[in-house]
């Protein structure tokens, strides 16, 4: 098994009272809350994080997500940009650039292209849907973004691969007429491929395609789900059973010296849930095309009906959440080390090998020095037995 | 008396609701279908032959997946035009259903002999800093009934009181408005160029209280169209067909006898 660390870089210093009347933390909080001297600090520290990652053996993880508390991070090829540089060892993933809001691919994959040179070939390319708060910061139409997000990653794809000089794309969301990306990857055809999902149709496309199908903060029950529907639709199209290095799990994760301070400390992470999820309405439940139209009645209504069941919303319905509910539901791995590697463990034999743990290991109030103490203690004392696995 | 049936437009299965006798009057709808139920379909009945489609993928209609612009509505709804009974065509278009009323009056085709928009959406006026049209999807869903209506109290839907099918309706709604109208938002840049071609006889209604598109984002859209009569009804806000359905009727009757 391998660890990637990912720090979304939250910026939690918002006082209370202006989060509580905010309608959201997300999409429309005035910028005027993120004093840029602290976010400078936040990014400071963040990549000095991932620097020490690239000393202690753990992969890096850059997302991006946009006009919220939640992350710093609105354009994860520009940290790629730093990353590629400024480590020197590990793998690079992006997970990654809202291909979706994004509105010409073409230059996602020149950005890519670009970090994976710079890098010399330690980029991994991570796709993920997004949705919510970024179709209003992107301006993008949020019905139909499963169709526009396989265009984007077949558009992003040929630019990758394609060598012998420009190509034409009249596609029904994107027309490029002249694609000719300088320089190509490094890596040949193009870097290895993942996407964030737990939704079992858009996984079992991730098996028909062989990309890395990793989940960001589902129960062992979603994760099951997810991977036994890529596994069947690998075998229905006839491929062979695909290997744990195709699938990745993000968890929190926080190892301390005892139990107590590994609960205490990585239960700061839950800040995530419980307060950067916070959305209004009409970017989240009443977004068009968010949830099926079947599922209306429960997600309009302020009263249980009979025959109507509870919308299913995973993220939504995590706030709230306890450490101990948390790591009940392998959302969180705490403890000390010895703890922490157990539970990883008995999480595997829920879901199945997998090769990839992402640590979500930074979050709300959590301190840098909390956050490498913690990822120091990780990579001595509870991942070399992980890569035994 | 009202039925809805389903009428087959150059293979794109499309719902109407047919109600009345006489001259036909073809009401494109709004953010959502026609309730057949709604005392404006009578009243209207008594002084036109009522046909109202419902757009394709909005209430519980099928929608092809090759059909998604308003490009397509349009040209939907001319090849509609030619199937209807014979005789001049009164044509309504109320709120994103006068967007496309005013495209397809502006295509002047042979059937249309008048045009009547109410409340509606398609074209830019303001500056660029300056949204001529409520951002209905992502404003607040509170702030939105509140410039939707004269009365919110009265007329803003309580989903607790809704049906399940209604509620669904309603998302289908949403979603399929989305679709058509998502970027740019509710208008064509190149409308407002050519409706100086429309050449028939117009009136431009509008609900005093309109708060999702003002009475003088109505006056500019009118100022626009050769000829065309604004008028304002009171106590009305972005729907005056069913907050006053009376005067909205009764100014449709003059509009058409005159």
């Amino acid at each position: 098994m391998q660890a990637w660390y990912l720090n979304e870089n939250p910026y939690p210093f918002v006082p209370p009272h202006v989060l509580d009347a905010a309608e959201s933390v997300r999409g429309s909080l005035p910028n005027k809350y993120c004093d840029p001297k602290i976010a400078a600090d936040l990014f400071q520290e963040a990549l000095d994080e991932y620097l020490l990652c690239d000393d202690i053996g753990i992969n890096v993880v850059s997302n991006e997500h946009h006009a919220g508390i939640n992350c710093l991070f609105g354009a994860s090829p520009l940290i790629l940009g730093i990353l590629a540089r400024q480590t020197r060892n590990v793998r690079i993933l992006s997970l990654g650039t809202l291909i979706t809001v994004r509105t010409d691919p073409v230059r996602v994959a020149e950005e890519y292209a670009t970090a994976d040179v710079i890098s010399r070939g330690r980029l991994e390319i991570g796709f993920v849907k997004s949705g919510g708060t970024e179709m209003a910061s992107g301006n993008a139409n949020p019905v139909g973004i499963v169709d526009r997000f396989w265009e984007a990653i077949d558009l992003i794809l040929k630019a990758l691969s394609h060598r012998e000089g420009p190509f034409s794309w009249e596609g029904k969301h994107f027309t490029h007429r002249h694609v000719n990306i300088w320089p190509g990857p490094w890596q040949q055809p193009h870097p290895p491929l993942w996407a964030a999902t737990g939704d079992p149709t858009t996984s079992a496309e991730l098996g028909r395609r062989g990309i890395v199908n990793v989940m960001v903060f589902r129960t062992a029950e979603e994760t099951a789900r997810a991977w036994g529907s890529y596994r069947k639709a690998r075998a229905e199209a006839g491929l062979p059973a695909p290997g744990p290095d195709r699938f990745g799990h993000t968890a929190f994760v926080y190892t301390g010296d005892t139990d107590e301070e590994g609960v205490r400390v990585g239960g700061k992470l839950l800040w995530f849930l419980n307060t950067a999820l916070r959305s209004a309405p009409q970017y989240s439940k009443f977004l068009p095309g968010a949830v099926p139209a079947e599922l209306a009645p429960a997600l309009y209504t302020t009263k249980p009906r009979p025959g109507v069941p509870a919308a299913a919303r995973p993220a939504a319905g995590l706030i709230g959440i306890t450490a101990e509910q948390a790591m009940a539901k392998g959302l969180m791995f705490a403890g000390n080390p010895d703890s922490v590697y157990r539970q990883i463990r008995e999480y595997r034999e829920r879901v199945g090998p997998f090769e990839h743990l992402v640590l979500a290991s930074r979050s709300g109030f959590m301190t840098h020095g909390e956050a490498t103490k913690g990822l120091r203690l990780f990579a001595r004392e509870v991942l070399p037995r992980l890569r035994e696995l | 008396m009202a039925t809805t049936e389903r009428v087959d437009v150059g293979g794109i299965p499309l719902d109407v609701l047919r109600r009345g006798a006489g001259r036909p009057l073809l009401v494109l709808h709004g953010e959502a279908p026609l309730d057949p139920g709604a005392p404006v379909v009578d009243l209207l009945a008594a002084h036109a032959l009522v046909i109202a489609p419902t757009h394709p993928g909005f209430g519980h209609s099928a929608r092809p997946d090759d059909l998604d612009t308003v490009y397509d509505l349009v040209h939907l709804y001319l090849d509609l035009l030619e199937q209807l009974p014979p005789g001049p065509v009164t044509l309504m278009g109320l709120s994103f259903g006068g967007w496309l009323a005013a495209e397809i009056a502006a295509a002047r085709p042979h059937r249309v002999e008048r045009l009547i928009l109410v409340d509606a959406m398609g074209i830019k006026v303001g500056d660029r800093e300056t949204p001529d049209i409520l951002d209905v999807f992502n404003t607040a869903p509170a702030e939105v009934q509140r410039r939707r209506w004269h009365e919110p109290a009265k007329w803003a839907p309580d989903p607790d009181a809704m049906s399940n099918e209604a509620l669904v309706a309603h998302a289908r709604n949403r979603e399929a408005l989305c679709l058509y109208a998502w970027q740019p938002y509710l208008y064509n840049p190149r409308l407002a160029r050519w409706l100086g071609r429309v050449t028939v006889p117009t009136l431009v209604l509008w609900g005093a209280s309109d708060g999702i598109v003002t009475p003088a984002y109505g006056r500019a859209y009118c100022a626009r169209i050769p000829g065309a009569r604004f008028e304002l009804i009171a106590a009305a806000g972005h729907h005056p067909e069913i907050e006053q359905p009376g005067a909205f009727v009764e100014r449709v009757r003059a509009f058409l006898s005159s």
